[in-house]
């Protein structure tokens, strides 16, 4: 196994390889490609594989699924994605997909076959049981190595946090519930070690559960405050992709942008010009961006 | 990304240079956001912490592009 840790707007790929086939999970962004198809290449080379065989999704946001179609090329890996994510990519749908949506990107590929929760997988000679993680993506899934006593959670747990909850912000009312029982299905499992979908992987399960709960528990004491994330997270990302943005244009970029015009109509009610400058003092506030000129540029992230 | 609000985690190694730029200069064959090679980043979650601490103390060399 090969944890190839990336960044936020990439999230991790996890390489793994055995004597019959080398199986890669999630693939990055799309404006990383170049980068993700060179560590893949390497991780490869390190592990002895030929090539890459299979391509898994743990869900189709585009952090983790803009390198499918680059590696489908180069590899001719058969690709298999959540069950309940392939009608979205098989009519690839730029909204329920949250790329164009919430200004981002990916490259339409082809799916050779679906996962659900429950299906076993023989991956880097250990064997995994697909488990949903409806929170974050009503369809995720993670998996789980009994055996070894690994994780690959995806975006359902992190070291220090989640996910955002966007079924919840789309009006799905059992968001919260569905949440908190993937947590709880972690919380059952005994673990060595968490790869998570960014950020290294973590052996303090425990901890980084009391973490994920206490923060799924503020999102539920207060029905603003995960909007108010999720604006400042979809801002940052974006961010991470433009490198930087004119602060002027910030007020047409939040209407521009459906995922943050929206946000604002259901949870705000800002005039474009307020919202843009309230965005910016949150952003600032909590580190996430800087000035640059009359631009934001982004910090490092935390 | 993390809902600051709420306490962050305690230190646990040392931090990634990553700053999602992720674009390999093809000359120095260093990463133009961390100037990491493509090796270096591979095997980072494999690298102990004085190894990682060994890379970070190489980068600002590089960004100098000495």
């Amino acid at each position: 196994m090969r944890v190839l840790a990336r960044g936020w707007l990439s999230s991790n790929n996890i390489l793994l390889a055995d004597a019959g086939s080398a199986t890669l999970i999630d693939s990055g962004y799309l404006a990383h490609v170049p980068q993700t198809l060179a560590l893949v290449a390497h991780a490869l080379a390190d592990t002895g594989a030929s090539t890459l065989t299979r391509l898994v999704n743990t869900h189709c946001h585009s952090d983790h699924m803009g390198g499918n179609a680059a590696l489908q090329r180069r590899y001719g890996c058969h690709t298999s994605v959540p069950a309940g994510e392939a009608p979205l990519i098989e009519r690839w749908d730029e909204d329920a997909l949250l790329l164009t949506y919430a200004d981002q990107r990916a490259e339409r590929f082809r799916i050779d076959a679906t996962l659900a929760a429950g299906d076993r997988l023989h991956m880097g000679g250990i064997d995994w049981v697909a488990l949903a993680a409806p929170g974050h993506d009503m369809h995720a899934l993670m998996f789980h190595a009994p055996n070894e006593r690994i994780l690959i959670s995806g975006d359902a747990l992190w070291e220090d946090g989640f996910g955002v909850l966007f079924p919840q912000l789309f009006g799905r009312e059992g968001t919260f519930a569905d949440t908190r029982r993937t947590l709880d299905a972690i919380a059952g499992l005994d673990l060595n070690i968490v790869i998570p979908g960014h950020g290294d992987p973590f052996t303090s399960v425990d901890a980084a559960l009391e973490r994920a709960y206490s923060r799924l528990h503020a999102f539920e004491e207060d029905p603003g405050r995960l909007a108010r994330h999720a604006a400042r997270v979809m801002v940052t990302f974006s961010l991470l992709e433009r490198q930087r943005l004119p602060i002027a244009s910030l007020p047409n970029y939040v209407e521009d942008t459906g995922i943050l015009r929206d946000l604002n109509r259901r949870y705000f009610a800002m005039q474009p010009q307020q919202f843009a400058d309230w965005l910016l003092h949150e952003l600032e506030r909590t580190r996430a961006v800087k000035r640059d000129g009359g631009d934001l540029v982004p910090l490092v992230a935390a | 990304m993390s809902d600051t609000s709420t306490p962050p985690a305690t230190g646990t190694g040392v931090a990634s240079p990553c700053i999602d730029v992720c674009r390999i200069n093809a000359d120095s064959g260093y990463c133009e956001g961390c100037y990491r090679t493509v090796m270096e980043i591979a095997c980072w979650t494999r690298y102990t912490d004085e190894q990682k601490r060994g890379v970070l103390d190489l980068l600002p060399e590089r960004r100098q592009g000495a």
